[in-house]
């Protein structure tokens, strides 16, 4: 049986009283495997920001939305109506949760101050669970009050500071474009999404959608199934019944799957991109650890004779030295992994997003180290054992 | 047996084991375009227990026989067997295999790796024949006792005097208790003092019945020695027992 322990040690040992050159001939390893594992860990950690944020409205992988218009156009045509909506809610299998927008302009007026929000809009009873936007104060507007048409609205927190300033404004009567209207709750905040303020909004039952903002047509409807694998069977519902009901076929469905696949796309390839660079990297500190060995074993020409001279066989002088450079390499390899790692973590930290620790490309950076290791060592090591002990005896460094 | 020498195998005329024999070998060397005749037809049988001197002016071949006996070379032609294998027949891994468990090699720079220690140092020749580490330890560790380095198992080269060193170089030798030491010049970097430790060493092991054969050109060295084989011109000169 071969024994690898040894030769290992034997490696080992000679590197370690090397340690600066040890270190300088692997930093190309080490800058190349840093990069890598730096913009990897970013990019996972600046996916799982966005999938987080996506998540976090609500939008996961069993969720789906329909717009009106065949999707091609810039302007569509608004096609879909309150009466879609209500049918859609009552055929759709596995249904969980189903919100229509309907967006408006309202005008609401409380005492003497008036404020235009971003959006007043017409949602369902769904709101609060399907955009994981609960009120903190107060309470959201029932199905009943939907169905009933209750003239009740929950407003954001930037219309409760326009108007309302530090006073509650629960059970406050306010006018939206005239119409009078009670304040029943207070949204949680949710911050702004790219520009856009998210809480200056205002939500009445879409059942007043035409009688407040005179429309009843939607921009979007936002639809959740119990299960994620339900998703294809929902848009199949959605498009025998809305075709039924039109005749045509005047909207068309996204799911988040697809706004997924999207990011990941971007994201692989940017990877694949990184680890091009990488690549070329590898290369590069491969070579230069090829050339190290080739100067280690003249240097110890004479180590290699006197190995030779008490018995080393040709197997034992080229394990020695194609285990320094992968052990040169590998540790390269973490070295790199490890400031990788912090950089990325620091970099995400003042971009106040976290980073996640890219196990697959350490993993990977761990087997590419070792075959370049192993593939620019060899030769230098055939080198060494082909040595003439006598030659090598006599060698003077 | 249809070989030269080969019917004598087993036991010379005086029945004692063989653990060299050497039958006209030559060795030729091209230096560029200058063949050098080495050795010349040399014959030459060693037995167990003894000690003998290779002596000779520089140039008269003494190394190259060395280099021979040693397995480090192959003879251009003639034959040698070492303990009666053929070593002439053997590819390199085998030849390893005998430099490791056969010879012992004590070198006049002492040749011992610099950055291990005294006790690593002697432990090398175990590790390329496979022994533990437990085992290589203990046996390492005796032989620096009978060398007398007990208290100097952990020093580096760096911290041994010159006769020290050499008495590593003498433990690593025997650490597979080997047919025969080879010594080439043990005493040509020592003062005269530790040079006369090192043959009162040397003398004490062949009392033991370890076989050795010494290169020297220092006649109060091979003074010693039980055997001296004089060489000129890559020709056996002479050979005398002397005891």
């Amino acid at each position: 049986m071969i024994n690898l322990l040894d030769p290992f040690k034997i490696a080992f040992g000679s590197l370690l009283s090397n340690k600066l050159r040890s270190l300088l001939t692997t930093l190309g390893v080490i800058i190349g495997v840093a990069a890598v594992i730096t913009l990897v860990s970013m990019g996972e950690g600046a996916k799982s920001y966005i999938l987080g944020q996506i998540g976090s409205w609500g939008m996961g992988a069993n969720s789906l939305v329909i717009q009106p218009g065949t999707g091609d156009a810039t302007i569509p045509e608004l096609t879909l109506t309150y009466d879609d909506a209500v049918v859609l809610r009552q055929k759709i299998r596995h249904l969980q949760y189903l919100m229509p927008e309907f967006v408006g302009r309202g005008r609401c007026i409380y005492g003497k101050k008036s404020y235009i929000p971003s959006y007043t809009m017409g949602a369902s009873a769904d709101y609060p669970l399907a955009y994981k936007q609960k009120a903190v104060e107060g309470r959201f507007f029932s199905e009943a009050d939907d169905a009933s048409r209750r003239r009740v609205v929950v407003i954001g927190k930037t219309i409760v500071n326009k108007l309302f300033g530090s006073y509650s404004p629960i059970g406050e009567k306010i006018t939206i474009n005239g119409i009078g209207f009670t304040v029943i709750g207070v949204l949680e905040e949710k911050g702004t999404l790219l520009t856009n303020d998210m809480d200056d909004i205002a939500l009445i039952p879409g059942s007043l959608s035409e009688t407040v903002l005179g429309t009843n047509k939607i921009w979007e409807i936002f639809i959740t199934v119990e299960k994620d694998d339900q998703v294809a069977q929902a848009i199949d519902d959605i498009e025998k019944i809305l075709t039924a009901r039109h005749h045509r076929v005047d909207f068309h469905t996204h799911t988040q799957q697809g706004m997924i696949d999207i990011i990941n796309n971007i994201l692989n390839a940017m990877t694949g991109i990184v680890s091009a660079i990488a690549a070329i990297s590898l290369l590069v500190g491969g070579i230069g650890i090829m050339n190290i060995m080739l100067v280690a074993v003249t240097e110890r020409t004479r180590e290699i004779g006197i190995r030779k001279s008490i018995g080393a066989k040709q197997r034992d002088i080229f394990l020695q030295f194609v285990f320094e450079s992968v052990l040169i390499t590998m540790s390269g390899a973490l070295i790199g992994i490890i400031i990788g790692t912090l950089a990325a973590w620091l970099i995400m930290h003042f971009l106040k997003m976290e980073a996640v620790i890219a196990w697959g490309a350490a993993y990977s950076a761990c087997l590419v180290a070792f075959l370049v290791g192993t593939f620019f060592g060899v030769y230098p090591a055939v080198r060494a054992s082909r040595l003439d002990p006598v030659e090598a005896l006599r060698y003077e460094a | 047996m249809t070989r030269d020498g080969s019917k004598l195998s087993g036991s010379s005329a005086t029945g004692a084991q063989v653990v060299v024999r050497i039958r006209d070998v030559k060795r030729i060397y091209h230096l560029g375009k200058v063949e050098v005749r080495a050795l010349q037809g040399i014959n030459l049988i060693v037995e167990k227990g003894e000690f003998l001197s290779i002596m000779g002016p520089s140039g008269c071949g003494k190394s190259t026989l060395m280099h021979i006996i040693g397995c480090l070379d192959r003879p251009s032609s003639g034959h040698i067997s070492i303990d009666e294998v053929d070593v002439d027949e053997l590819d390199d891994n085998r030849l390893a295999d005998i430099r490791n468990r056969k010879v012992g090699f004590v070198f006049q720079t002492f040749n011992l790796l610099p950055k291990l220690n005294a006790i690593e140092n002697v432990e090398l020749p175990l590790i390329y024949a496979g022994a533990g580490f437990e085992e290589r330890r203990k046996k390492a560790s005796e032989l620096l006792n009978v060398v007398g380095l007990n208290d100097r198992m952990y020093h580096r080269p760096s911290e041994l005097s010159g006769g020290q060193s050499q008495r590593v170089a003498i433990a690593r030798a025997l650490a597979n208790d080997p047919s025969l030491i080879l010594a080439d010049e043990p005493t040509g970097n020592l003062d005269s003092k530790s040079g006369e430790e090192i043959i009162h060493l040397f003398e004490e092991l062949n009392n033991r019945g370890i076989t050795l054969i010494i290169v020297t050109h220092d006649k109060d060295i091979a003074g010693h020695s039980k055997r001296i084989v004089r060489l000129k011109d890559g020709l056996v000169l002479s050979d005398e027992k002397i005891k």
